[in-house]
């Protein structure tokens, strides 16, 4: 029992970064009707940015916390940064086109490789943990800096869901994904909302890279590994679908836990490919279809 | 008058011709191409790889580059980025054998690429020095490959004997590795290895490269509360980040990254949880033996790669030294001609020894460099030498 608890806490806790990643994709997708494969690289940007600064910011007199606080700041700029030349200068012009879209989407990725790894360098980067220590929940391990990831995802996700519910923006939003030309009849500006879907989806994927950058491997290749977990999510959930993200999302991280510990680590990736085959045969818009 | 002009002329040509020739001959370059990581978690291998093979480029061609047969010759690294996998390294064997034109491999890194490399190089008559661990890509059928450091076969035996000799008590491991060609015979031997010293392999997993979430792994290696857990040819960042995950959950035990080559790179992703861990690719630059040579070099690197040296990367600085002495010894700079006096040779190695090639008895021919293996520990947050054994 106290293991399933460990992992049903470990599944949470990676599950809530798919959540952040996977959420990006799936209102890009919603309102824009493109593949993003730069997501990843907004996201490497803002966890190499906050890498980057922080020890020098540390080394200079100021607190951990505080440091980290300027260092996301900069970080969370920056990706917003890079997501906003992305969109005026390349998907802006190849919105509603799934091809001509993911044909840009792979030639800034090849671009956005080589300008990060000489920008950054290809070595690992080390942020040292901002929140230490751990606790234990119904005996479960967990570190404090996870928690705290944990929970920012959680409101993240939560503000997200009441946006798109409950306000101008969210309304507007939401009517661009289910038929952008009669929200366009009815006075919704469909080009500026499509810029503020790619914006809070470049916003959501620099609040994960700033959040994981104090837990895992800082590299500029780290996109890569979530970019391709948040889209078997979004597949599995239905793309363009905010809940689906979230299910796909934690079911990936359960089978990637729960795989990981009963089988081998490699047998429980090739599992979640599995399951999106057994997915895309049974429902091919995702379980919870297209939002 | 007019044909004294033309005279002067003339004569003036004739000069600046030779001029020009002997400025030619002066700059003959040969082109020593490199497959190795330059981004992921094995970058740091591949820059420090790069930075080592143009150093030793520069020391040569300071001290009068390679003479052969009246002519001198220096090196030029050209480092192309393999990613660490097969599909990238067979495109940067085809970048640097088709396009580039090399007959040299001064260094490549990788099983899984080196193999896509070695195949392709081979028949082209090119000859190859890796640091690459696949015992498959040594012996009798590869006479234009060269190792140019200790190998599985070379380290494992001895690490892993003083290990268990160091903890009698410690009977059983759970072992991990990548789930590639590197990971695959490095677990073979490991296993072995293990089990004749005693010690029972409670588990040997894979993993795929470019993971990012390591707390399943960990809580599944905690699971069988093994004595010891031995990473493998886990790279550093990747182990740092799996002992931090078990440090979590409370495993402590023995920590072994077999391939493990220095303390900054766990400690990037590691923190704490890297104290203790072995390794057997480490190389220390504390000690009373390091040379003024080998710390000015390593300070340099520390400067621009941000870590220490390691002997993965040192490899790639004597294959050039390897090399210079087999041209000047083969009195040729043909690719078949220096392969057939490499297991001759000796030369000054990065350690500060003269060295040369052995390995007939394990390998079938020499083919690999007589090198020591440095047993590492770290040791308050720093990387210690704790036993020097000689294979």
């Amino acid at each position: 029992m106290q293991t399933l608890i460990q992992l049903g806490a470990t599944a949470l806790q990676i599950g809530a970064v798919y959540i952040l990643f996977s959420l990006g994709l799936t209102l890009i997708f919603g309102v824009m009707r493109i593949v993003n494969f730069v997501h990843g690289h907004i996201f490497a940007v803002a966890a190499l940015t906050v890498a980057y600064f922080l020890p020098s910011l540390v080394e200079g007199g100021l607190s951990a916390p505080i440091a980290y606080i300027l260092a996301s700041l900069a970080g969370i700029v920056a990706a917003l940064g890079l997501g906003a030349l992305i969109y005026l200068f390349g998907f802006r012009y190849f919105q509603r086109d799934l091809v001509g879209s993911f044909i840009l989407s792979i030639g800034l990725v090849l671009l956005l490789d080589g300008v990060l790894l000489h920008v950054f360098g290809g070595a690992v980067r080390g942020v040292p943990e901002i929140f230490p220590g751990r606790v234990s929940i119904a005996g479960a391990q967990i570190t404090v800096q996870r928690l705290f990831l944990c929970a920012v995802a959680l409101v993240m996700a939560a503000t997200l869901y009441w946006t798109l519910s409950h306000t101008k923006l969210g309304k507007a939003l939401r009517a661009v994904s289910y038929d952008h030309e009669a929200a366009m009849m009815v006075g919704v500006p469909y080009s500026r909302i499509a810029f503020l879907g790619f914006m809070i989806a470049s916003l959501l994927a620099a609040v994960a890279g700033v959040l994981l950058a104090p837990v895992t491997i800082v590299s500029p290749v780290i996109g890569t590994d979530y970019l391709i977990k948040g889209f078997i999510a979004v597949i599995i959930g239905g793309l363009g679908s905010v809940p689906g993200a979230i299910l796909g999302s934690l079911f990936v991280a359960s089978i990637e836990t729960f795989g990981s510990y009963y089988l081998d680590s490699s047998y429980a990736t090739l599992a979640i490919f599995g399951m999106v085959i057994i997915v895309l045969l049974f429902w091919p818009k995702g379980v919870l279809g297209r939002g | 008058m007019m044909i004294k002009t033309r005279l002067k002329t003339g004569t003036a040509i004739v000069a600046l011709t030779g001029i020009l020739a002997t400025a030619a001959q002066a700059e003959e370059i040969i082109k020593l191409g490199l497959s190795v990581p330059l981004s992921g978690a094995a970058a740091v291998w591949g820059k420090g790889a790069e930075f080592l093979c143009e150093t030793a480029a520069e020391e040569i061609r300071e001290s009068g580059g390679v003479s052969v047969d009246g002519e001198t010759y220096n090196f030029e690294c050209l480092p192309y980025d393999n990613k660490y996998n097969a599909a990238e390294g067979t495109k940067v064997a085809q970048a640097l054998l088709n396009r580039e034109g090399v007959k040299f491999i001064g260094g490549s890194l990788g099983t899984a690429p080196v193999q896509a490399l070695q195949s392709l190089a081979e028949r082209q008559g090119v000859l190859v020095f890796t640091v690459a661990w696949g015992a498959s890509l040594k012996g009798m059928d590869h006479p234009m490959t060269f190792t140019q450091m200790n190998t599985p076969g070379e380290i494992l035996p001895l690490l892993i004997g003083y290990i268990a000799d160091k903890y009698p008590e410690a009977k059983s491991v759970a072992m991990l590795n990548p789930n590639d060609a590197t990971g695959q015979e490095t677990e073979a031997l490991g296993g072995k290895v293990w089990q004749e010293n005693g010690v029972k392999v409670a588990s040997s997993d894979f993993y795929e490269r470019g993971t990012t979430e390591f707390q399943p792994i960990a809580a599944r290696l905690a699971s069988l509360n093994p004595a010891i857990i031995d990473l493998g040819a886990t790279p550093p960042a990747d182990a740092g980040a799996i002992f931090k995950e078990l440090d979590v959950i409370g495993w402590s035990g023995v920590k072994v990254v077999e391939v493990g080559t220095g303390a900054d790179g766990l400690k990037a992703t590691g923190g704490g949880a890297a104290e203790g861990v072995y390794m057997g690719a480490g190389v220390t630059f504390d000690g009373d033996n390091v040379t003024d040579h080998q710390k000015a070099i390593n300070d340099r690197a520390k400067a621009e790669i941000g870590e220490s040296l390691n002997a993965v990367q040192i490899g790639f600085y004597d294959s050039l030294y390897a090399l210079k002495a087999a041209m000047e010894m083969a009195g040729s700079v043909d690719p078949k001609a220096v392969a057939e006096v490499l297991p001759e040779v000796t030369f000054q190695s990065f350690y500060g020894q003269e060295v040369g090639f052995y390995g007939e008895e394990l390998y079938g021919r020499n083919q690999q460099m007589r090198l020591p293996i440095i047993v590492t520990q770290v040791t308050d947050g720093v990387l210690v030498e704790v036993a020097r054994l000689t294979p």
